[in-house]
C-alpha cells in the first residue's frame, strides 16, 4: 500500500514534466501525446490527461488551436507558450538536480 | 437484431446500439460526477466528449459497420479510462479540493452522509401531499418513501404527525426552479450540475417508462448499503404492520357503516351510534355514508401509500386520485352539514310546567321504582331482578332518565305539591313545545309513599332532543320527610351523604330523616362530630 501509494507520487510527478517536454517538441494532439507516453512506457488512460492538459493552459503554459480532422470532429493541437518554455527550463533543473541526488544516494548499493 | 438509438455528442451524430448506450450514458453520468467540482469541469467534459466522438468515428465504415456495439464503446472506456483511474492520477492535485473527494468517490456517499449545504424545501416533483416527506427526505440523505412512512407512524400515534406535517409544509418553501431543487439535493448551482440535474430528469421519465425494475435499481442506488439496509428492512417491516393496521381499520369500517345502516333500517337493533339517532333515519344514512367516508378514505389512502412502499404500485392515476379528493370533501361537507341541521333542532327549547298536589300526611316517604326491572320475589336461579324486553331490545335503550328533583318549602299552612317541568328541545319554540308535553313523567302517591320512576319512556316515534323533567316536591315547613337511598342520584341541592354519614353505624338504613324548615330541607338527625372526637379521645385514652 505504502510502495503503491509512493509510486503514484513518484509517476505523478514526472506526469506534468514528460507531458510539458513532449508538448515542446511541437504542436501535438492529446491521443498523441498518449502515444508519445506509451512510448516512454509511462502509462496513463486518456481521462486523465484532459484535465492536466487544461490545468497547464488555464496557467497559461500551453495554448491549443482547433484543426480540422478527416475523421470526426474537429481537433485541439497543444502548443507549448513562452511562459511554458521558462517552467520546462526549471523543471529541467530541477530534474537534473533530482536525478544527481537519486544516483548519488543509490551508489553503491547492491 | 437489436435496437439502435440515434445520439449526438458535440453535433456528430451515432447508430449506437441500445445496451452499447446504456454502458456510455453509465460512464459519462460517472464522469460528469467526477469532475463536477473542479472548476475546468466544462472545458474537460468537452475535450473528453470530443475524443469519444472522435474515436466512435473511427470505428465507423460506411457501408459495413454503421453502428456503434458494446465491444466498442468497452474500447472506447478502456482507452479513456474509467473514474477509478482517474482518482489515482489527480488524488494529489486535487488535494485542495478534498472536501469534494471524500464526499464523491464514486457518487454514492453523499447520500449518507450528513448534508452541509443543502436547504430544507419542498420537492415538487416528488409529492403525496405537499412534498414535505420527499423534502425531508433530500435534506437528511434518506429516501422520501421512508420519511412518509415515518409521518404516518407520527398520524397513527396520537395524530401528532398531521400537525407537524402542517407546520412543515408552511414553513418549507416550494423548490419549483431548478436552482432551487439543486440547492435542495445539496449541489452547487454550476452549468455541470444544470446539465446533470437536467439529465437525471431524463432518465427519471425514462426510467418511469420502462417500469419498475429500472426504479428498484435506483432505489438500491441511492440508499447504499449496510445502515441502509438495515433501515430499509426495519422500515419495511414497520410498512407491513402499518399496512395491516390500515387495512383492518377500513375493514372494521365497512362492518360497522354495514351494522349501522341495517340498524337505520331497523332490521338489527344491537348497535347503536348515538349521534345518528339525533337524526330522521333518511338523513342519518346519508351522514352515515358521509361520516364513513370521511374516516375511511383517509385510511384508504394510507393503505394504499404502504402497498406502493411494499409493493412498488403504480401511483393512482390522476383522475382517481382527484375523484378521491373530491369524494372526501364532499363527504367533510355532507358531515358539517349534517351536524348543522342536527344542532338547529336543539335551538329553541321550551318549558312546560305542571302543578299535581300532594295529600297530606304527616311523614313522606319518598322513595324510586327502578321500571328498567321487575321485581321478583324469588325464583330458581336466584335472580330477583329481570330486564324487561321490548320488541326484543332492552327498554333501558328507549328510557331517559335526564330527571332531577328538588325540594322546596311553603309556608305550614299550605297543602303540599309537586311541580313537573317538561323541557325539551326543537328546531322551533312550537316543536321543542310539543316534544316537551310528549313527556310522560308523574310519581304516584300511595298513602304516605311519593314513588318517582327511574325513568320516562320517549314516544315511540320521537327522537330524543334533550328531554329532561326537572322535579320541584313544595312541602309546608315542618314536614317530616324520608328519602330512600335509591332516590338519592336524582337529588339536587341537599347533601344526601352528608346526612347519611350523621347515623351511627348501627342506626343507618336505607332511608335517611328530614325536616323541612324555612330555609330547605334539612337533616333530622344532628351532626355526630362530637361523638367522633369523643371516640378519639377514648381510642387516645385506652392507649
Amino acid at each position: 500500500m505504502i510502495a503503491e501509494n509512493t509510486q503514484t507520487q513518484m509517476r505523478k510527478g514526472i506526469l506534468e514534466y514528460c507531458i510539458l517536454s513532449i508538448i515542446s517538441k511541437g504542436e501535438i494532439y492529446a491521443s498523441d501525446i498518449i502515444g508519445e507516453l506509451k512510448k516512454a512506457e509511462l502509462l496513463v488512460v486518456e481521462g486523465t490527461l484532459y484535465p492536466l492538459l487544461t490545468r497547464l493552459k488555464n496557467n497559461g503554459l500551453l495554448s491549443y488551436s482547433w484543426k480540422e480532422s478527416t475523421s470526426g470532429p474537429p481537433r485541439k493541437y497543444y502548443q507549448i507558450t513562452s511562459e511554458g518554455t521558462e517552467v520546462l527550463q526549471k523543471l529541467d533543473i530541477t530534474w537534473k538536480e533530482l536525478v544527481y541526488a537519486v544516483e548519488t544516494s543509490l551508489f553503491g548499493r547492491k | 437484431m437489436n435496437k439502435t438509438i440515434i445520439i449526438n455528442i458535440n453535433s456528430i451524430v451515432f447508430h449506437i446500439e441500445e445496451d452499447a448506450y446504456e454502458t456510455l450514458r453509465g460512464y459519462m453520468i460517472d464522469i460528469k460526477r467526477h469532475f463536477s467540482q473542479s472548476a475546468d469541469s466544462g472545458e474537460i467534459l468537452l475535450d473528453i466528449e470530443n475524443r469519444i466522438a472522435e474515436m466512435f468515428s473511427e470505428r465507423i465504415q460506411t457501408g459495413r459497420k454503421e453502428v456503434i456495439n458494446k465491444d466498442d464503446v468497452s474500447e472506447v472506456i478502456a482507452q479513456m479510462g474509467r473514474v477509478s483511474d482517474f482518482e489515482e492520477a489527480s488524488e494529489e492535485e486535487e488535494k485542495g479540493q478534498q472536501s469534494f473527494h471524500q464526499q464523491e468517490p464514486s457518487g454514492e456517499e453523499d447520500h449518507k452522509s450528513f448534508p452541509t449545504g443543502k436547504k430544507l424545501m419542498r420537492d415538487p416533483e416528488d409529492t403525496t401531499i405537499g412534498g414535505v416527506c420527499s423534502g425531508l427526505g433530500h435534506y437528511f440523505g434518506v429516501q422520501p418513501k421512508w420519511m412518509r412512512a415515518f409521518f404516518i407512524l407520527f398520524v397513527l400515534i396520537g395524530g401528532s404527525g398531521v400537525l407537524l406535517y402542517i407546520v412543515l409544509w408552511a414553513v418549507m418553501p416550494v423548490a419549483s426552479t431548478r436552482t432551487d431543487r439543486m440547492a435542495m439535493r445539496g449541489e452547487a448551482p454550476n452549468l455541470q450540475n444544470f446539465k446533470k440535474s437536467f439529465e437525471e430528469e431524463m432518465e427519471g421519465i425514462r426510467e418511469n417508462l420502462s417500469g419498475a425494475n429500472a426504479h428498484f435499481s435506483r432505489g438500491l442506488r441511492t440508499v447504499g448499503t449496510g445502515f441502509g439496509e438495515i433501515f430499509k428492512f426495519i422500515g419495511k417491516a414497520l410498512a407491513a404492520c402499518m399496512l395491516v393496521v390500515t387495512g383492518s381499520v377500513v375493514f372494521g369500517l365497512f362492518f360497522f357503516c354495514v351494522a349501522c345502516t341495517l340498524a337505520i333500517m331497523g332490521y338489527q337493533e344491537e348497535i347503536k351510534f348515538p349521534p345518528l339517532e339525533i337524526l330522521q333515519p333518511g338523513q342519518a344514512f346519508f351522514a352515515l355514508l358521509a361520516g364513513t367516508l370521511a374516516v375511511a378514505l383517509p385510511f384508504i389512502a394510507l393503505f394504499y401509500i404502504f402497498l406502493r412502499i411494499l409493493f412498488k404500485i403504480k401511483p393512482l392515476n390522476n383522475y382517481l386520485s382527484l375523484g378521491m379528493w373530491a369524494t372526501w370533501i364532499v363527504s367533510i361537507i355532507v358531515v358539517i352539514f349534517y351536524c348543522v341541521i342536527g344542532a338547529q333542532d336543539f335551538r329553541e327549547d321550551s318549558i312546560i310546567k305542571v302543578d299535581r298536589t300532594l295529600k297530606t300526611q304527616s311523614v313522606y316517604s319518598f322513595s324510586e321504582k327502578d321500571v328498567r326491572v321487575i321485581e321478583a320475589s324469588s325464583s330458581a336461579d336466584g335472580k330477583t331482578k329481570y330486564d324487561i324486553q321490548v320488541d326484543g331490545e332492552s327498554l333501558h335503550n328507549l328510557l331517559r332518565s335526564d330527571i332531577e328533583i328538588r325540594f322546596e318549602s311553603l309556608d305550614s299552612l299550605e297543602k303540599p305539591f309537586i311541580q313537573y317541568h317538561y323541557k325539551a328541545k326543537g328546531k322551533s319554540y312550537q316543536l321543542a313545545a310539543e316534544r316537551a308535553s310528549k313527556i310522560n313523567y308523574q310519581a304516584e302517591q300511595v298513602d304516605n309513599k311519593v314513588i318517582f320512576n327511574s325513568h320516562f319512556a320517549l314516544g315511540a316515534d320521537d327522537v330524543y332532543r334533550d328531554q329532561r323533567v326537572n322535579v320541584v316536591v313544595y312541602l309546608p315547613v315542618g314536614a317530616k320527610v324520608e328519602i330512600m337511598e335509591s332516590l338519592q342520584n336524582k337529588i339536587r341541592e341537599i347533601a344526601y351523604d352528608n346526612c347519611y354519614d350523621n347515623y351511627t353505624d348501627e342506626s343507618k338504613t336505607k332511608q335517611t330523616e328530614w325536616i323541612m324548615t324555612k330555609s330547605g330541607l334539612t337533616c333530622a338527625i344532628p351532626e355526630k362530630l362530637d361523638e367522633e372526637e369523643n371516640e378519639e379521645k377514648d381510642a387516645t385514652q385506652s392507649e
